[in-house]
């Protein structure tokens, strides 16, 4: 009886083919623009939280979600939707709080911009749109290129808002595949167009936006349709994942099957694997899962030259420079990420919120400083300033009088028994994660350490808060800007001994920079994210009101300039994850060392010698070659 | 004990009746009973037991991603996912029971007593594999052309101390009441014929199969062409089966297999009337235990000897020489799948064995006297039984020129023999010559018309062409031998060449002619280089100069006997180019009947009516780029 059975539904035919037959077929499958996946029967398609129209779910003009905004014009303010913890509470303090800090006064109608209706003319030519076409869905639609045209730099908002960017890319096109990646990547060769690769357009370094001068047709490459889980190993605790997938999709996926990537930046619900391995990022629960870069364990990039990858998936290798580190952070210059290799770990049996009261930053900071060299850091760990402090007790939703009881007692004793100064105190934020056994264990450790340093448990609700938070105040800065203040934030990385003088330096700078322009108006804050053995992660946030100001963006970026240079100068670096982009061009070479840029020039010159990804981040130009105007400039 | 052997011209080939030990008094019993400690395909650190295979297959990597990707594409729950997986295992997969196995050999042994049946095997040949055996899986792959070979290898197996072979059956076995399940317990795992549309039982069948060659420590034995060929002749394989198996191969979770081509040729074969009418579209009835009964009961009488021969174990990593990377390796191993480079290198493997089934077949006495008998149908001279002796002996000569394995020692007393066997289809008349029987007259019955898959034919065309067809059946697994050189007659006869147009007729004919006669695309030139040859040095052809042109008189029967061995296939290739030509765009079954009824009415070759040889036609047709095939 038969024994012939056919490995896949395509060889079907139910007739023996012939070897010629055979070998067109063979040839056929190579170049079918879906190769991997057709051949994959273990392909998990995942639901896409955000759709190819963003716009139908997301803010055009700013950060986040439509339907979530804080508002101020009511009796209350309060944050809309129920998308966030906080969501639809009244916020009694956070009113009271912006007038202080800004002389912000909700009453007025907030300044909303309406969606623009006139755009640039494409310039793709027709014919390479009708090729395009035949590859994967192409859209010249000016609402889908403005919203690709940028990031979420204060200037990017900006110019959004204005509808004034100089320059916006001529076409977005969507591949689902590696395979229609390759093939737009030859287009785009072949036509001598300019590809942007786009993930969740959540860069804060100028990245992704359109080089002004570039005379080429720019078309953005929307990765997102490239969102499958190519295969999971359960056994292995790996991933190879379609690198479009967005973070919160991803982390959905994977949490229902009992795992986690664990990669959390605060942009996670809208960024993208891909342009986490672009931008070299790092997770608020690194010390537990790693930044992206432990995270990889292999990446597959497409570009002008070829596919760059390599051929064993192997924990370590030793054999040369780690190409793999070429691609993380090439920051879209030298092609697109097309899949990634991740890996993933079971879900903690327990997840547990803390916080701990210091009496001043400096006690913080050397607690910090102490946890991390006996590495007993849990998931996550974060001191904040005063100030910070204070804006989190400004958006504190009403609660119980049991609660508010409790809270006032807490208040009592921290200010009143231990003596803390309110104006002064700074608040370490816990998040363990673990067996119920290891997390009682750690928080034994972290609480006996801080009490070293003068520290005070302050209870769970205080962490937890810390961290709901985090997803929300990146909504802060569209109701700024509804009322004329702008906000921004900036980090670094710093080594432990220059991290106290650092801090103090910026701030005064900071201020300094404000008074020099008569800014009465403006804070400045800053936080510590991320601790390393030799180091850790600051971010600071400043925020202004722009009522004397003429330029409020210009004005603002120079401010932050001084701060970068201030930064620099007090030993910090460029960035710690948000990467280099265009803003931030004019410290690389200082940074890297001259051989450090020609190597970089070099890389560029073997994977893009026609300057196809000309995004022009680092130190490029706008022909791929050197930015002489940043080298001028220096 | 007397041993029957027979020495043939090879040295390395010795063909002894494994049967004739049993036949002594309670031979039969003290056999299947004896103490047995077979030798296993692989030295693994454990012995698998069937349920382990089960187990490990279901609780694979594989699975789990499958059952992963399946519930986030059609949402079904995990849960009822992973029964449905372990249902479809249960229906798949083997078991061993040694005193079912025991119980059944004696059974069987008593009916191929009654049957009178020898079974004669290339011992050398069957004693080399053994000895390779022990490092790696061993896949055993013979011809289909009875329902026989089900259990002859099993027998040889226990016969030669080999741990007996798991064994591929169709799912046509599975749903019979008691011998489903009995074959199972003999070691025999169930695939369906057709996995479209049932995605997680594909991908479960794969899986344990892989599973299967990894682990399991006996030899693995599955047909190539995937079903009996009806027509006695090899069918082109298919690649599904191999594909999986080899898989542990290309993913390097072993360093190699080994693949043994088996040949099986039988005197007589069990379905010969059924596949005559099969051919010309009767169904076959479905395969029930009752039948399987009442045929069993009916098999008395002298079935002939079947012939077993082993070719040359193959070690796929050495033919394949290098196994190309492919960015599968980046997989967890077990959801490695087949690169397309790769796939084609199984095809590469597949078409192989399958050439090596062909030239380790036996010519047999049967066989021989077909292609004399249809030489006497075809001049419509009844021969006396001398000169059939004679003509046997012609054949005979012709064949080995041809380089294939004769098995005869004494050709009067076999074909005495083989006439016996066939008594029911060739007979000696009362003048001692060589007849055909004619067929019993066949009711169409309504109900039978309905059921006819191609054209509807006369019973007398039927019954005219049943005997004939028995015949070609016997002649057709020697035309491998003479299809080379019958081209190359065929061309030269329309009128002289040069090499070169002869070489490039010949090479458009192959490829028409390429699921009908199949024959592996690689070896093509050197083929043809042969069969030129023979065919000059023969006299088929002559050559002057550049020119090719018929040869002289001494080649003259040969160029007949050549020709008569094409002539029924270049019939039907003509009238499905005919049908094809004439209607443009046709339904593949419309053109089948459509062929059949040209050939009824036409003074055709009977086997022209064969639905095999119009289907193969059709695609050699659109394998040449004559016709397309579109899916509806």
């Amino acid at each position: 009886m038969s024994a012939g059975t056919e490995s896949s539904p395509k060889n079907m035919s139910g007739d023996a083919k012939s070897s010629e037959q055979a070998a067109n077929n063979v040839k056929k499958t190579i170049s079918d623009k879906n190769n991997e996946n057709t051949r994959a029967d273990t392909v998990i398609k995942v639901k896409k939280t955000i759709p190819r129209k963003k716009q139908d779910l997301l803010k055009w003009y700013g950060w986040g979600y439509k339907d979530s905004m804080f508002t101020l014009n009511g009796d209350a303010a309060y944050f809309t939707g129920q998308r966030y913890a906080i969501g639809e509470k009244p916020l009694p303090h956070l009113k009271q709080w912006a007038y202080d800090n800004f002389r912000l006064v909700g009453d007025t109608q907030p300044k909303v911009p309406e969606p623009p209706t006139s755009f640039p003319e494409s310039r793709l030519p027709g014919n390479v749109r009708q090729e395009l076409e035949k590859i994967a869905p192409v859209s010249v639609e000016g609402m889908d290129r403005l919203i690709r045209a940028h990031g979420q730099t204060l200037k990017d908002i900006s110019c959004l808002r204005g509808n004034s960017f100089p320059r916006i890319p001529d076409a977005v096109v969507w591949p689902d595949s590696h395979g229609q990646v390759e093939q737009i990547v030859q287009c785009a060769s072949r036509h001598r167009f300019v590809i942007i690769p786009f993930g969740g357009g959540t860069s804060v370094s100028g990245a992704i936006t359109c080089p002004v001068k570039e005379k080429r047709p720019i078309v953005v490459l929307d990765t997102s349709e490239m969102n499958s889980i190519l295969w999971l190993d359960k056994e292995q605790l790996l991933a190879r994942v379609q690198a479009g997938i967005v973070g919160q999709d991803l982390e959905r996926e994977m949490r229902a099957r009992g795992f986690t990537v664990g990669h959390e930046p605060d942009s996670y619900e809208f960024s993208t694997l891909g342009g986490w391995v672009a931008t070299r990022a790092s997770g608020m629960k690194k010390n537990t899962y790693g930044n992206i870069e432990d995270l990889v364990v292999q990446t597959k990039m497409v570009t002008p030259r070829g596919v760059i990858e390599k051929s064993c998936r192997v924990p370590r290798i030793s054999c040369g420079p780690e190409w793999e580190h070429v691609i993380m952070g090439s920051e879209g210059c030298f092609g697109v990420v097309t899949e990634v290799t991740i890996k993933i770990r079971p879900l903690p049996p327990v997840t547990r919120y803390g916080s701990l009261v210091f009496p001043d930053w400096e006690s913080g900071f050397y607690f910090e400083w102490e946890v991390a060299r006996q590495r007993l850091q849990p998931s996550s760990i974060r001191l904040m300033d005063n100030e910070q402090f204070r804006f989190g007790q400004a958006l504190k939703t009403e609660s119980s009088w049991g609660g508010v009881l409790l809270e006032g007692l807490k208040r009592l004793y921290i200010t009143r028994i231990k003596g803390f100064d309110p104006t002064k105190l700074c608040v370490v934020t816990l998040l363990m994660e673990g067996t119920a056994e290891q997390v009682d264990e750690r928080e034994k450790k972290l609480n006996s350490i801080a009490a070293q340093f003068g520290g005070v448990p302050a209870g769970a609700g205080n962490g937890e808060r810390g961290y709901t938070l985090t997803f929300v105040i990146a909504y802060l800065r569209d109701v700024g800007m509804d009322y004329d203040v702008v906000a921004e934030s900036f980090e670094t990385s710093v080594p432990w001994d220059r991290t106290l003088s650092l801090c103090r330096n910026v701030k005064r700078r900071v201020r300094e920079e404000c008074e020099k322009r008569n800014i009465a108006h403006h804070l400045i804050s800053c936080r510590l994210t991320q601790t390393y053995d030799a180091g850790c992660c600051i971010y600071f946030y400043f925020a202004h009101n722009t009522a004397q100001c003429t330029d409020p963006v210009a004005t603002y970026e120079e401010i932050e300039e001084a701060a970068r240079n201030e930064i620099i100068a007090s030993g910090g670096s460029i960035s710690h994850h948000h990467g280099v982009g265009k803003l931030r061009k004019k410290w690389y070479t200082d940074t890297v060392s001259e051989p450090g840029r020609l190597l970089l020039l070099a890389a560029k010159k073997a994977l893009d010698p026609d300057n196809i990804f000309g995004v022009g981040n680092m130190v490029f130009g706008e022909d791929g070659g050197e930015d002489t105007l940043v080298k001028s400039k220096l | 004990m007397t041993k029957k052997t027979l020495i043939k011209m090879s040295e390395t080939s010795k063909f002894i009746d494994i049967l004739e030990p049993r036949k002594g008094e309670c031979g039969v019993f003290r056999f299947m009973s004896k103490a047995w400690y077979p030798k296993r395909t692989q030295t693994l650190d454990k012995i698998n037991t069937p349920q382990d295979i089960k187990d490990a297959a279901a609780a694979s990597l594989y699975m789990e991603a499958i059952i992963e990707a399946e519930s986030s594409k059609t949402g079904a729950s995990k849960e009822s996912l992973r029964q449905e997986v372990l249902q479809h295992i249960e229906e798949i997969a083997l078991d061993k029971k040694m005193h079912v196995i025991r119980w059944t050999g004696i059974v069987a042994l008593k009916v191929a007593f009654k049957m009178n049946i020898g079974i004669y095997v290339n011992e050398p040949a069957v004693l080399k594999v053994k000895s390779t055996m022990g490092n790696n899986p061993v896949l055993f792959l013979p011809t289909h052309r009875s329902y026989a070979d089900f259990c002859i290898l099993t027998y040889l197996c226990y016969h030669y101390d080999i741990e007996l072979p798991a064994v591929a059956a169709g799912t046509d076995f599975y749903s019979m009441a008691v011998i489903g399940q009995l074959l199972r317990e003999m070691c025999a795992f169930y695939i369906r014929r057709t996995l479209a549309g049932a995605p997680l039982y594909a991908a479960t069948l794969k899986q344990y199969v892989r599973t299967l060659v990894a682990k399991h420590a006996a030899p693995i034995e599955f047909f190539l062409e995937g079903t009996r060929s009806r027509s006695n002749k090899s069918l082109p394989p298919k690649y599904g089966m191999l594909s999986m198996s080899l898989m542990p191969l290309f993913a390097r979770e072993l360093a190699d297999v080994t693949v043994v081509p088996v040949n099986i040729s039988y005197d007589r074969l069990m379905e010969q009337r059924p596949y005559a009418y099969e051919l010309l579209g009767v169904p076959k009835p479905k395969e029930t235990t009752k039948g399987l009964i009442k045929w069993i009961s009916s098999l008395n009488g002298h079935f002939g000897n079947m012939y077993i021969n082993f070719g040359d174990p193959i070690s796929v990593q050495e033919y394949l020489k290098q196994i190309p990377y492919s960015d599968e390796s980046l997989k967890p191993i077990e959801l490695q799948t087949l690169s397309p480079e790769q796939f084609s290198q199984v095809q590469d493997v597949a078409d192989y064995v399958v050439g090596q089934q062909q030239a380790n077949s036996v010519a047999t006495i049967s066989n021989l006297l077909a292609l004399v008998l249809m030489e006497s149908l075809m001049t419509q001279r009844a021969l006396p039984y001398e000169e059939v002796l004679v003509e046997v002996e012609r054949m005979i000569k012709v064949l080995r020129s041809l380089g294939a394995t004769v098995f005869e020692d004494d050709v009067r007393k076999n074909v005495d023999r083989v006439l016996v066997v066939q008594d029911k289809s060739w007979t000696l008349d009362k003048d001692r010559r060589l007849r055909i029987i004619s067929s019993e007259v066949i009711d169409v019955t309504d109900e039978l018309k309905n059921k006819m898959k191609g054209h509807t034919l006369k019973a007398e065309t039927m019954v005219n062409a049943i005997p004939i067809i028995q015949v070609q059946m016997y002649v057709n697994p020697m035309l491998h031998y003479l299809v080379p050189s019958a081209l190359i007659s065929v061309i030269v006869q329309r009128g002289p060449h040069t090499r070169d147009e002869l070489a490039r007729h010949y090479r458009r004919l192959r490829k028409l002619l390429r699921h009908e006669f199949f024959h592996t695309e690689k070896t093509e030139e050197k083929t043809f280089q042969d069969a030129f040859e023979y065919c000059v040095s023969n006299d088929v052809v002559g050559v002057c100069g550049e020119q090719v042109s018929v040869g002289g008189s001494e080649g003259a029967r040969l160029r007949a006997l050549l020709a008569r061995a094409v002539w029924p296939a270049l019939t039907s290739l003509l009238l499905c180019a005919d049908v094809c030509t004439e209607l443009q765009t046709i339904e593949q079954n419309q053109a089948l009947k459509l062929v059949q009824k040209r050939a009824e009415s036409g003074p055709y070759h009977p086997y022209c009516l064969s639905l095999d040889s119009a289907t193969h036609c059709l695609q050699g047709l659109v394998l040449a780029g004559a016709l397309t095939r579109e899916k509806q």
